[in-house]
């Protein structure tokens, strides 16, 4: 059986409009984040996934399955959705044994599992209310409990810190790390930039239903070459060492840092000004920190598609 | 069959009759199944009050040609002697119109052959005579049950009742936006379908078949146990009754075959179903071949009483009413369920692609 995700040529049209088009994805293992303003396809993407909607062009697999075989991929795959409606008149508690009946499971099972789900999620004094009458947190962990009960292979959650107080927030962030760690994969949306850096092993950007970047964080913006890469130096000395950088081809901007105590430099050449620095260090020029400060994914989503993509 | 499938089926079943049994919008549907049951209860109701003063079995009815010879004016010698004695007698004083003294009112009931002629004497003269008619005899009580269950409980509470129930399964959630609950559980979408289909059949069963069974009791409910027993035990009564509960199960499965599939091929399901409607009513006038693809053409084959046909009947009445190509009831059974389950093949078809979309919607 694979253990990737694959999007081979993948394109969905809602009649004239466009889902996604030419989507060519390998997922590994790991947390997988996919990034984008509202509308940029992520949602249409996780659908497509999960055959919830079907592609109109292009071939899908999750782990050698494909989404149109729900019996099979549902055993693998859990969908933590962004639909909020839940079958009426049931508990927190009946709508995950409910769900777990489905899978064929006998009442004992089901049971257990579901408490276990509900326990994951921090539910369990409220399990026996009905689900309708959740908060919009609350909806969001049933929902997250639904999604993992079964304990799945493969998780997709659609922004699934939505709602969430902080407290909730670090718990689930740690519950996704636990399972990446594990070997899920765990495939999640957000448009809340610096929660993806937080979380991602890899991230996906996504901008007018095309991929736009995909990879390691670092990775995609060593990958932009026409953006000069910008660089913070924590030093004693700033104005010595910024008379310095100003002598390298290769620096094309330096600013003080509005703390005076670092320089903001912006270099089109990262690996020289890497080999700079050590000869700086080697000189005896006390350098605090020397750390990059637009390889995050704001900067690059910035980068890539300009600030109005940006949320 | 895959046991996994069998446990898949009850749980689909176990979410889904919570939701048709207890649903508030589902209301309609228990007033439509049980206004017959109403319907007979009142007529039995208002019979049993006109029998109430009845005589005993034996007395001599009043043929109409003895109660239009009662005149105003009429001595009450004059009236025994010509209808003889009455079953009852009620006899009272009212205040004369002087006021002076009072009047003696005595009415003379005699029985009819439905209902009750009565005779109204002031001071030993006719003043007045009235009739009231009731009491259906049995045969035509039968007549009525067979008109009330082909014409309103058939073509209306039970194809508006399915329309409600089955149209809902997949429709009715696609608009609650919660079909996706079931769509993400590892479950063949066919079987989804199979169990939706059940839960809907089980709840409109026993919707239906109780409101038929609760009909045939109040339809009865005004005649004494012996003409009930004489018509289970020797007029074929059990057999009429097993056919009216079995036509009453199979206009669900084939209404509810055919709602399931509007609701899962349309997206805006109302006008196929008054095109179904429309079909259905207009079935006598169908050519022999398209009849055949009706539901109304099987049941109307296996009702046990054919409603007979007046001469002073509307013609589109009489026309809904008869059966000119009627098949036997073997062929009637394997023809609906042939229908119902090609319908449903159609639908797992639909249903295999389905995709959810709910903006859309």
């Amino acid at each position: 059986m694979s253990s990737q995700i694959v999007f081979d040529n993948v394109s969905k049209f809602y009649g004239d409009v466009l889902g996604v088009n030419r989507v060519n994805l390998s997922i590994p293992p790991g947390i997988t984040s996919l990034v984008g303003p509202n509308g940029s396809g992520k949602t249409t993407l996780m659908n497509l996934m999960t055959g919830l909607i079907r592609p109109s062009r292009g071939k899908i697999e999750i782990l050698g399955l494909t989404p149109d075989q729900p019996e099979k991929l549902f055993r693998l795959v859990g969908y933590c959705s962004q639909f909020d409606s839940f079958p009426k008149g049931l508990t927190g508690y009946e709508l995950i044994y409910s769900f777990l009946l489905l899978f064929g499971h006998d009442s004992a099972t089901a049971d257990e599992l579901a408490w276990k789900a509900i326990d994951r999620v921090g539910l369990r004094e409220a399990a026996n209310r009905k689900a309708a009458g959740y908060s919009k947190g609350m909806r969001q962990r049933i929902r997250l409990a639904q999604s993992i009960a079964h304990n799945p292979r493969v998780l997709v959650l659609d922004e699934p810190l939505n709602g969430l107080d902080p407290l909730v927030r670090a718990e689930t962030i740690a519950l996704f790390r636990l399972l990446a760690k594990q070997g899920c994969h765990v495939i999640l949306s957000s448009h809340v930039l610096h929660e993806v850096d937080i979380i991602s092993d890899q991230v996906i950007l996504m901008s007018g239903g095309y991929v736009v970047a995909e990879g390691n964080i670092q990775g995609v913006r060593s990958e932009i070459q026409e953006q000069p890469m910008q660089i913070l130096i924590r030093c004693d000395q700033p104005n010595t060492l910024a008379s310095r950088f100003f002598e390298e081809d290769h620096v094309v901007e330096v600013r003080m840092h509005v703390d005076k105590k670092g320089l903001l430099v912006k270099t089109s050449d990262p690996d020289r000004f890497f080999l700079l620095m050590n000869r700086v260090a080697l000189a005896g020029r006390r350098v605090e920190s020397v750390a990059p400060v637009d390889d995050d994914v704001n900067s690059v989503y910035e980068y890539l598609i300009g600030e109005e993509g940006v949320r | 069959m895959n046991p996994l499938w069998i446990a898949q089926i009850k749980a689909v079943i176990r979410l889904e009759l919570r939701k048709t049994f207890f649903a508030r919008r589902g209301l309609w549907i228990y007033l439509l199944a049980f206004a017959p049951v109403a319907l007979f209860t009142m007529q039995a109701i208002v019979e049993n009050h006109v029998k109430g003063e009845n005589p005993p079995a034996g007395a001599r009815l009043i043929t109409d040609q003895e109660l239009s010879s009662i005149r105003h004016g009429m001595t009450m010698e004059e009236v025994t002697a010509r209808l003889g004695q009455p079953a009852y007698t009620n006899t009272s004083r009212h205040p004369g119109p002087d006021s002076a003294k009072d009047v003696q009112v005595r009415v003379m009931k005699y029985p009819l052959e439905t209902g009750q002629f009565n005779v109204v004497f002031e001071d030993g003269v006719v003043t007045g005579t009235w009739s009231r008619r009731g009491g259906i005899p049995f045969y035509k009580e039968t007549y009525v049950f067979a008109g009330v269950f082909q014409f309103f409980f058939i073509r209306l509470a039970i194809f508006f009742g399915c329309l409600g129930i089955f149209m809902n399964l997949f429709r009715g959630e696609m608009l609650d936006k919660s079909l996706h609950y079931y769509l993400l559980a590892p479950i063949r979408r066919e079987v989804l379908l199979v169990g939706k289909f059940l839960a809907g059949l089980l709840a409109a069963t026993v919707i239906f078949t109780f409101s038929a069974a609760l009909q045939l009791v109040a339809a009865s409910l005004s005649f004494d146990a012996s003409t009930i027993s004489q018509f289970l035990y020797q007029q074929h009564g059990f057999s009429q009754i097993g056919s009216y509960l079995l036509v009453t199960v199979l206009a669900c499965i084939g209404y509810g075959s055919v709602f399931l599939a509007t609701g899962l091929l349309f997206k805006n399901p109302i006008i196929p179903a008054a095109i179904v409607l429309i079909w259905e009513a207009a079935n006598p006038l169908l050519p022999t071949l398209l009849k055949k693809i009706s539901v109304i053409y099987y049941l109307k084959s296996m009702c046990p009483v054919q409603v007979p046909v007046d001469p002073g009947m509307p013609k589109l009445l009489a026309l809904l009413v008869s059966n000119t190509e009627p098949v036997s009831a073997y062929l009637a059974v394997i023809g609906l369920i042939a229908l119902s389950a090609v319908v449903l093949f159609a639908s797992s078809q639909r249903v295999r692609t389905l995709e959810i979309n709910y903006t859309t919607e």
